[in-house]
């Protein structure tokens, strides 16, 4: 396998749940690809088949069709999860144990030494925020510490992918920034991350790229960037003094009166530049210039209300 | 063979952090107890009853704890789902479950080794002779035994829900200690579809009671230990069940759906 090589490949993607007249169709022929050293969010309503697409991913659950590799090895194989650190969306962890015993088992199932695990498991307890917590029974921590413990059980091995199942789920804001910071730093080593998550304000803080999926379908794929491009907003609000004409470049734009003032809006940066400037030299009095980026949410919620024909009422 | 010890590790840990495996020990601990206050037969005569006792308090407890620790086992973990993390990394589904019988009999032997522990002061303090080579024997058969319950154990929680698959493992444990007896007693007596009932009962339930030594570890001065050979038959038909067990319990785990 070389480096370009998909780190994740999804192909047609079939998953049904139930038999006969229940059966449900959980996964509706998606395609992806998660390329090495990239940071992927996978987003979706409830039931839209994020958490389907990673138990097929681990091997949980098998598809009804469709090819899934992960590091170029059929997905499920003892092989595929040798390099990859996995972070269920909700786990409990055996109660009867202490966190250092946990994580020496899931170490040793990684294929760490004892030695290594000697060595690595306090630094990585004070990574997810647990020192001083590895010899309390697991029956005594909250859910957000089941969480943080749950994060280090999946970096344990310092695989070279992760794939995390609703990313923050029981955590509270400081574990949810802690855990930003592990995987900004793990994204800056070139560990490639791959999460679902409803916590899109985090998807659009850490991820390169984004896949929507809707009602088991793939409804878009892009960069964070690109999504958020053509729903930027900007606008100025100006008034022209007597004997100062509207230059030609800027009377192509939809004018809105307010008052004696007048607003124009801009879906691009460059034209907005451009009319701002073309204002300024022909004498306007611009009063004000506003900038708005859409939020990633407002950009989910708005094509999910497309999709159902909500945006159309 | 790493993955399988961390697996029984984890099982182990928790049989012995439970309260249950000590709550069933110091049970027996108070039957065991009141034998020996009992002083009718005499002194030889005691010394036999509580190791008769001791012996069969210690199988059928050891026996419960197993058929409830084995049926729990994969439900729980569907349950809590604790098998997530656990299959995420690279652990095949048989190494799992040859971990979890691992992990029970671990626990089967701790269970065993508490009630050696009990049985070895109790024939100690009654000033009787320990017979170690029918003892030792006692402990392989009835570990023997205690697998083939495992692997049942498993197979049924995986076909059933867990309240079942305990009641149907305790009925099982039961009817084949006491049916298969039965059998060679009521065949002449059966009918011809009765006998057909019979033969199949006869060999689709493991006959326990061959793995039950203890009236002869009792009765060590009379009784010689097995030969080499009859531990090998022995252990050969345990074998049997083990892998017919273990094998329709991994079919049905391999394709199971998480």
């Amino acid at each position: 396998m070389t480096d370009t090589a998909p780190v994740i490949s999804v192909h047609d993607l079939v998953v049904d749940y139930g038999r006969g007249k229940k059966k449900v169709r959980a996964l509706d022929g998606i395609s992806f690809k998660v390329m090495p050293g990239e940071c992927v969010g996978f987003i979706g309503a409830n039931g839209a088949g994020k958490t389907t697409t990673i138990k097929v991913l681990m091997g949980f659950i098998f598809p009804l069709k469709g090819d899934v590799q992960v590091f170029g090895e059929q997905a499920g194989t003892v092989a595929s999860r040798r390099r990859i650190g996995y972070l269920p969306e909700v786990a409990l962890y055996y109660p009867f144990m202490k966190a250092r015993e946990l994580l020496e088992i899931y170490g040793g199932l990684s294929g760490l030494s004892k030695d290594k695990l000697k060595e690595d498991i306090p630094p990585l307890l004070e990574k997810v925020g647990l020192a001083g917590k590895s010899e309390i029974l697991l029956k005594n921590y909250s859910k957000g510490m089941q969480q943080r413990l749950g994060i280090a059980q999946a970096i344990i091995a310092d695989p070279e992918a992760l794939i995390f199942d609703e990313l923050s789920t029981g955590l509270d804001p400081i574990g949810r920034f802690d855990l930003r910071s592990v995987l900004l730093n793990l994204k800056k080593r070139g560990r490639t991350i791959f999460f679902s998550s409803h916590e899109l304000t985090e998807v659009e803080a850490l991820c390169d790229r984004v896949i929507i999926i809707h009602k088991g379908r793939i409804v878009t794929e892009a960069t964070v960037g690109e999504l958020k491009k053509p729903l930027n907003l900007f606008e100025v609000i100006f008034s022209l003094p007597e004997g100062v004409v509207l230059p030609t470049s800027v009377a192509q734009y939809k004018l809105v009166e307010e008052g004696n003032q007048q607003r124009i809006e801009f879906n691009n940066v460059e034209e907005y530049s451009r009319a701002v400037s073309a204002l300024a030299s022909a004498g306007a009095v611009i009063h004000r210039t506003f900038s708005k980026t859409r939020t990633l949410e407002e950009y989910f919620i708005g094509l999910v209300e497309g999709i159902e024909g909500v945006g159309d009422k | 063979m790493r993955p399988v010890w961390l697996i029984a590790k984890s099982v182990l840990i928790e049989a012995v952090r439970r309260r249950e495996v000590y709550v069933i020990i110091l049970l027996s601990l108070i039957v065991i107890g009141g034998v020996m206050s009992v002083n009718f037969f005499g002194m030889e005569g005691l010394t036999k009853f509580y190791r008769d006792v001791a012996l069969e308090v210690m199988s059928i407890a050891t026996a419960l704890m197993v058929v409830v620790l084995s049926c729990r086992q994969l439900p729980r973990e569907f349950e809590n789902r604790t098998i997530y993390p656990l299959l995420a990394k690279p652990v095949g589904r048989v190494s799992f479950l040859l971990g979890k019988l691992l992990g029970v009999l671990f626990a089967a032997g701790f269970c065993f080794f508490l009630f050696m522990l009990i049985f070895l002061i109790g024939t100690w303090y009654l000033g009787g002779k320990i017979p170690w080579i029918h003892l030792a024997e006692y402990v392989y058969l009835q570990m023997l035994a205690m697998t083939i319950i495992t692997t049942l154990g498993f197979l049924l929680s995986l076909i059933m829900n867990l309240d079942a698959a305990i009641t149907i493992g305790i009925i099982f444990y039961l009817t084949a200690n006491i049916l298969t007896t039965g059998i060679s007693y009521i065949y002449d007596f059966a009918g011809s579809v009765g006998k057909v009932i019979l033969i199949i009962m006869n060999y689709g339930i493991p006959q326990l009671t061959l793995f039950d030594f203890s009236e002869k570890t009792v009765h060590a001065v009379i009784w010689r230990p097995l030969g080499i050979v009859t531990l090998c038959y022995l252990t050969l038909y345990a074998m049997v069940y083990i892998g017919v067990y273990f094998s329709l319990s991994m079919l049905l785990f391999r394709r199971r759906e998480l």
